[in-house]
């Protein structure tokens, strides 16, 4: 008689406490908390500075902003650059970008690549864009 | 216990077994964060800046989502169904009744039929039922599974006798009898079924390739394929997503594998 | 839940069928019910309708005419089909390797040492993987340039130029067979372990006394207990391998030309590619008898029993 009324459930703490139900939970968890910070930091912001040969800041050089698009990058948006050499670039839409700095007269940047964990990541350059010096 | 002898060629011999089967896993994996050996050779054998951006290209070069989402759907309504008919049925072939010799041959046989030597008929079964390219229509082939079966028969056949009959006596009903002490004591033949059901399901290629007709009703393995004609093999991002769609099998194989093992091992293969 | 519904209205009908025993059975068809339709629907019916198509020319859009045997004149003719034949053999023949390695490892993973379940576990592992992402994953180890296997070849020097595995008329089938083994060989492991726990381990203690060595053991024992579970693997395997379309067409998609066609990708093309249900009926036709065939023959070899073993 006991046999069958002792494998009965026990109560919820049995059907909730188990390895089933708090692995994918603490997945779920995770990917909520995820989703949270991805939605609260995809305004699409790029900030950075372009510097010259010397390591002086530029004013009004071109930064242009490149898209990946299948296979290739393509040209999204350009901005200038500000007094101090900073830029702000907003509305990038992409996950996968290029950018490239130029100002006549001072040269041309390399396109730094810059990949990001999510589309349209709020992100700040780590190092400046670097102008050649070369005209 | 027979006599002792040293263990250590047999660690050795299963040792490298275990070698031979991981290194595929290890190497898609190292594939999916580094993406180098596509273009370098020799390969490197530890990844080199493992980063997880290829990831984050699988998930904006396709509705992830969306593939994933029905894969999930797909496959929770088949375990559902699965695990309510084969316990049923399983329970029934556990009586003594009028056919069940033509009942267990029946089923044997439909065994030998594998359901891709029936995929012309059946698609066009599924047709007249107008349940092409629908949830359904994907799980339905597979609602029922004969091995399952027969793993929840044995395990029920496991029961000791004397313990129903105690319930009978008590004047339990026949389905609070399943309820409350059959089922839980199958529990291990429920866990083989739900795995085995999950990876019928969520591994099945052929029919959501014929049956489905929209992208929005695709389901991972199609994406994959998809993915591969796509890109071919140029990019870290397909290994990427191979461990994407072999991550919640992996995962929930480990999760029961105990019960999984145990489940096989003591029914499918007695029948 | 369902089962707890299902029954239910079986207590109420008691009032008027007093007897046990049609109550018993009542019962026991309504919980068979689902899966027989399920088996009615996509097992039997099928099967019946494939007969009947393989004997009309018929196509979507078409009316049926019947044309009696047609469709497998045809077949004698088209090497395309004798080529998928001999490549399903072929598979059919590799499945043995595969059950007497996956044999060896069961015998391992018995034996009485630490850690045997982690062992078991990870051989396992292949199993429940996609055989989409397994076929990916393979595509690329057999890859000329920078696949592993290459690699390892002429890292051993054991050959000079790297092969083209899935690219070559010789390799391409034994590589795809590779792939089907290692994903097999942790499934035929656990049935074989099953039948191997199932032999009692009185008869190895009495075969010991008697002074029988290890070898006897194996042969004697061993073996002829274990044919039962030998016979399962191969069936299992059979159906698996000989069906295993997902790994064919991404692998290698049949190709070089119809190196590594099997029956199930060539109905699979000439169904939804060519839209020619009639023929593909047909082919699958032969396929099914062909498949019963050789499952009755390795019952024969396995000594008759495994059927009865089933029906108790």
């Amino acid at each position: 008689m006991e046999a069958y009324s002792g494998s009965r459930p026990s109560g919820w703490k049995k059907w909730l406490l188990n390895r089933f139900v708090l692995v994918p939970a603490a997945i779920l968890a995770v990917a909520i908390a995820w989703d949270l910070y991805a939605s609260t930091h995809d305004d699409g912001f790029v900030v950075g500075q372009v510097l010259d040969a010397q390591g002086k800041p530029v004013e009004g050089a071109d930064v242009t902003l490149w898209v990946f698009s299948f296979t290739t990058f393509a040209e999204n948006r350009s901005v200038k650059t500000g007094a101090d050499g900073s830029f702000r670039i907003t509305g990038n839409p992409s996950h996968h970008i290029q950018l490239s700095a130029v100002k006549p007269g001072l040269g041309s940047s390399q396109r730094i690549p810059i990949r990001l964990y999510f589309r349209s990541q709020n992100t700040t350059l780590q190092a400046p864009l670097v102008l050649s010096g070369k005209a | 216990m027979m006599r002792r002898s040293p263990t250590w060629p047999i660690h050795l011999a299963l040792i490298a077994v275990c070698f031979v089967m991981l290194v595929p896993f290890y190497w898609v994996l190292k594939t999916s964060v580094s993406g180098e050996n596509i273009f370098t050779y020799p390969p490197n054998i530890v990844p080199q800046n493992p980063n997880i951006f290829y990831y984050v290209d699988v998930w904006y070069a396709i509705p992830f989502a969306r593939y994933f989402l029905n894969s999930v759907i797909v496959s929770a309504i088949t375990i559902a169904a699965n695990v309510v008919f084969n316990a049923m049925a399983g329970y029934a072939l556990t009586r003594e009744f009028h056919g069940k010799g033509f009942i267990l041959i029946l089923f044997l046989s439909c065994m030998m039929v594998p359901f891709q030597a029936t995929i012309i008929p059946a698609y066009l079964i599924t047709g007249q039922l107008g349940l092409l390219n629908s949830y359904v229509g994907l799980a339905l082939p597979q609602f029922s599974t004969i091995i399952c079966i027969f793993v929840f028969k044995a395990s029920f056949d496991a029961i000791p006798g004397s313990l129903i009959d105690a319930a009978k006596v008590d004047g339990l009903p026949e389905w609070r009898i399943v309820w409350t002490i059959m089922l839980p004591l199958a529990k291990s033949a429920m866990a083989t079924n739900v795995i085995l059901s999950f990876i019928w399901s969520w591994n099945n290629f052929l029919w959501p390739l014929i049956m489905t007709r929209t992208p929005e009703m695709q389901t991972l393995p199609l994406g994959l394929a998809r993915f591969l004609s796509y890109q071919e093999d140029t990019t870290g991002a397909l290994y990427a997503f191979c461990i994407m769609v072999l991550a919640p099998g992996i995962l929930l194989f480990l999760l029961a594998q105990k019960e999984f093992i145990q489940g096989l091992t003591s029914g499918a293969t007695k029948g | 839940m369902a089962m707890a519904m299902s029954a239910a209205p079986e207590r109420r009908r008691t009032s008027f069928l007093r007897r046990a025993t049609t109550r018993q059975a009542i019962l026991v068809w309504c919980f068979l019910a689902p899966s027989l339709l399920i088996f009615l629907l996509y097992r039997i019916l099928p099967l019946a309708w494939n007969i009947l198509l393989s004997l009309q020319a018929w196509s979507p859009l078409k009316p049926a005419v019947f044309i009696g045997l047609e469709n497998y004149e045809e077949m004698l003719t088209d090497e395309v089909f004798w080529q998928s034949l001999w490549n399903t053999v072929f598979i059919i023949l590799s499945a043995p390797v595969g059950i007497a390695m996956a044999l060896g490892l069961a015998l391992l993973v018995n034996s009485n040492i630490s850690g045997r379940n982690v062992y078991r576990t990870l051989i396992f592992l292949s199993y429940p993987l996609m055989t989409v992402a397994v076929a990916i994953i393979w595509r690329w180890m057999y890859d000329e340039r920078v696949g592993l296997l290459n690699y390892v070849a002429r890292l051993l020097h054991l050959t000079d130029t790297p092969i083209p595995f899935l690219n070559s008329f010789f390799w391409a089938l034994p590589s795809v067979v590779v792939a089907n083994i290692w994903q097999m060989l942790g499934f035929y492991m656990i049935i074989l372990l099953t039948g191997l726990q199932n032999i009692p381990s009185s008869l190895f203690e009495a075969a010991e006394i008697d002074g029988a060595t290890a070898g006897d053991r194996f042969w004697r024992i061993t073996l002829p207990l274990l044919r039962p579970s030998i016979f399962l693997c191969f069936v299992i395997g059979m159906l698996n391998s000989v069906t295993s379309f997902d790994l064919v067409y991404v692998m290698t998609g049949g190709g070089p030309g119809r190196a590594t066609e099997i029956l199930v990708t060539y109905i699979y093309k000439l169904g939804f590619v060519q839209t020619r249900f009639d023929y593909a009926a047909a082919v699958t036709v032969v396929f099914f008898v062909f498949l019963i065939t050789v499952a009755w023959a390795a019952n024969r070899l396995s000594g008759g029993n495994a059927g009865a073993r089933d029906m108790e």
